[in-house]
């Protein structure tokens, strides 16, 4: 699971997440890519789920790009525990997305497969999905056969 | 070479993010036409007929004739803003040309013959570096595309720009070095077949 390598404070605060992307809203790499569109934190267990769900089903050919990365340490208190005494310690990792991010990308395979294997990832995450390809390209819209 | 694309536009007097808002709302994308030395003008587009030109592919790399303004004005979309949720078009910047100015456009590359490469076939991943490129071309003849002949190349090839046919009468907006369009790359399947048929190796050497 992605994780960052080493960082400069063990909890962040919990934020909130207002307003749209405003960088990674385009095709980068890839001919095909999933876009968020709600704002929330998708966790590294998701990411990876949905990686997994997008290479097996494009049975590891093509090339697949993760556009977002957990930086944010989510902590949780220990099951009945009284409020107070500080903060829990960090238990998983998440990205903060907002709408309009580039979640996944993928290079080197047709429109309906790449449209199929990002519906089968979208199940795994938390927020409202949609497909992307690039101006002009409409094949990720016919249904694979 | 790619059609001349057509588009209907009015003047607008008022700018702003609050006019711009306003005809958004009303099915109209705020856009401007600037450069020959002259003074820029404000316009607005249907949006409809915009959407129709930008799905045609090619619309960063035709000649748009934009009417409905001192007659017709002949230019070359240069940047479209779009939303970054609904992909909605927001705003479009227009470069005004003459009939045969040079240009500098970028034009999408076409990989063809992908069933004539063994690398493809043997199960590689054609990455793609460059999904276009900017070539310096007379006005009247931007290429639609730019096909990009894939017969021959194996896993682990780059495909550089020297290995495309350049178009009639123009030239590379990168000359000083031959860059790389394309790699074929293996895929994790292939990678990890070829990691275990030396794994299977190394014991019974």
């Amino acid at each position: 699971m992605l994780q960052p390598k080493r960082t400069k404070f063990r909890k962040a605060f919990k934020g909130r997440i207002h307003g749209d992307a405003k960088s990674g809203t385009l095709l980068n790499q890839g001919s095909y890519g999933l876009k968020a569109m709600e704002p929330d934190r998708i966790t590294a267990r998701q990411i990876e789920a949905a990686r997994r769900a997008i290479t097996r089903h494009i049975k590891r050919q093509g090339r697949l790009h993760i556009r977002i990365f957990p930086d944010v340490p989510v902590s949780s208190k220990p099951a009945e525990v009284r409020m107070g005494s500080g903060k829990g310690s960090p238990e998983f990792w998440a990205a903060r997305v907002k709408p309009g991010r580039i979640i996944f990308e993928l290079e080197g395979v047709a429109g309906p497969l790449a449209a199929e294997a990002f519906s089968r990832a979208a199940e795994k995450l938390p927020i409202k999905t949609k497909v992307v390809a690039r101006l002009g390209d409409f094949s990720h819209l016919i249904s694979e056969v | 070479m790619s059609d001349q694309l057509t588009l209907s536009a009015e003047t607008r007097d008022r700018g702003g993010k609050g006019a711009s808002r306003h005809l958004r709302r009303e099915g109209r994308i705020p856009a401007v036409i600037y450069g020959d030395k002259k003074d820029p003008i404000s316009i607005h587009l249907a949006e409809r007929d915009l959407m129709k030109a930008l799905h045609t592919g090619h619309f960063m790399n035709s000649v748009v004739m934009i009417d409905g303004i001192d007659g017709s004005i002949r230019t070359l979309p240069k940047d479209v803003q779009l939303h970054p949720v609904t992909d909605r078009p927001l705003h479009v910047d227009f470069l005004r040309i003459g009939e045969h100015s040079t240009v500098h456009v970028n034009v999408p590359l076409r990989f063809e013959n992908e069933e004539a490469s063994p690398g493809i076939k043997r199960g590689g991943v054609l990455s793609v570096v460059r999904h276009e490129v900017e070539l310096v071309v007379d006005a009247a003849e931007i290429p639609d595309e730019i096909a990009v002949d894939l017969t021959g190349f194996e896993v682990g090839d780059s495909i550089h720009i020297s290995a495309v046919t350049l178009p009639k009468g123009a030239h590379w907006a990168i000359e000083d070095r031959d860059f790389t369009i394309a790699t074929i790359t293996a895929p994790s399947a292939l990678k990890s077949a070829e990691g275990e048929a030396e794994g299977d190796e190394t014991p019974a050497a």
